[in-house]
């Protein structure tokens, strides 16, 4: 797995500085199939981790490209072409997820066994030792590399999915707390407990395989 | 944050940064009337994910200033939080880097069907 991603990455900043940007924004370079080549597999990996089926993912993706020839014209070149599409994708998987909600009750509180009970002492405070670490602050480019991301994509698949859903909506899809309530169909103090587990939880695990990891 | 009864069971690790540390009587006293001044900690981590979805009212803003003041690990849970959201915000644009399954040949060539006939 490890050599087929650094093969893709190798072959997309191989292929990139061979068109120059004047003609990579020009509609008549905006070829959908290069769009699969060099997007496909981002587009499709970020679906697949908000959704967590292959086939609705393909289809997000399907209707992400077909959106984007749509509006190609309106693609001044202003942001990256990789930005400009997966915000579409970020509008397809809220519309996804604003059916589905329509559709299936969101009451059951899926629960992460515990509020991290065992963190506190009975009288509320840290048990010091499970506190929160320092994280040590890497540069920039050193956590924006291939292993942390990984490991992000790591924890959230971890995390109970409705739990991570509310996150991902949040945080990476960046909709308002009120929009994701009506969307999901669920109280705001319902939002913000699930929010809060999300990031206990997360916090915990990229404490534990990132931060403070055996390098 | 510590009550000083259960200090000894849970020592301050070595990287404590709170500003006051409850070394000497005056200081341990104020550590005291702050942790009884403000929410124990178990709460204080939900108000600050709640702060991070809407504007918390100015007393509990200050609350939490001194809540800080004498709890590390609190202030630290905090400034995570933020860290966070500022690294999800870039995860879409690097899911490709995340690995995982990628785009079958199959659905490739589907989509550059379906997007040839547009």
């Amino acid at each position: 797995m490890k050599q087929r991603s650094a093969a893709q990455f190798s072959s997309t900043s191989a292929a990139s500085p061979t068109i120059p940007t004047a003609l990579r924004n020009d509609p008549a370079q905006t070829n959908p199939d290069r769009w699969v080549d060099e997007h496909g597999d981002c587009l499709f990996r970020y679906a697949l981790v908000r959704v967590r089926r292959r086939e609705v993912a393909e289809d997000l993706v399907q209707e992400t490209l077909l959106a984007a020839i749509r509006s190609r014209e309106k693609f001044a070149g202003r942001s990256s072409e990789r930005s400009w599409l997966t915000g579409i994708l970020k509008h397809k998987i809220s519309d996804h997820f604003r059916k589905l909600g329509r559709e299936t009750s969101f009451t059951d509180l899926e629960s992460l066994a515990d509020e991290f009970s065992e963190k506190f002492v009975p009288e509320g405070y840290w048990v010091h030792v499970k506190g929160p670490k320092e994280w040590k602050p890497e540069s920039d480019e050193v956590v924006y590399r291939a292993e942390f991301w990984q490991t992000m994509r790591h924890c959230l698949d971890k995390l109970p999915e409705r739990i991570a859903n509310v996150f991902m909506l949040r945080e990476m899809d960046e909709v308002e707390s009120k929009e994701i309530c009506s969307m999901l169909s669920i109280s705001e103090s319902n939002l913000w407990v699930m929010l809060h587990r999300a990031r206990m939880a997360l916090r915990e695990c990229l404490e534990i395989n990132w931060f403070n990891r055996e390098k | 944050m510590i009550a000083s009864n259960v200090e000894d069971s849970n020592p301050r690790p070595p990287d404590d940064t709170s500003a006051i540390r409850p070394n000497g009587w005056f200081r341990k006293m104020l550590v005291w009337i702050i942790s009884r001044a403000t929410p124990k900690c178990r709460d204080v981590v939900r108000i600050l994910s709640q702060q991070m979805d809407h504007e918390l009212p100015v007393m509990m803003r200050l609350k939490l200033r001194l809540h800080f003041l004498a709890c590390c690990w609190c202030e630290r849970y905090m400034k995570q939080l933020q860290y966070m959201r500022e690294t999800a915000r870039c995860f879409p644009e690097h899911a490709e880097e995340a690995s995982g399954p990628a785009l079958s040949p199959e659905a490739r060539s589907r989509l550059k069907h379906v997007l040839s006939n547009q």
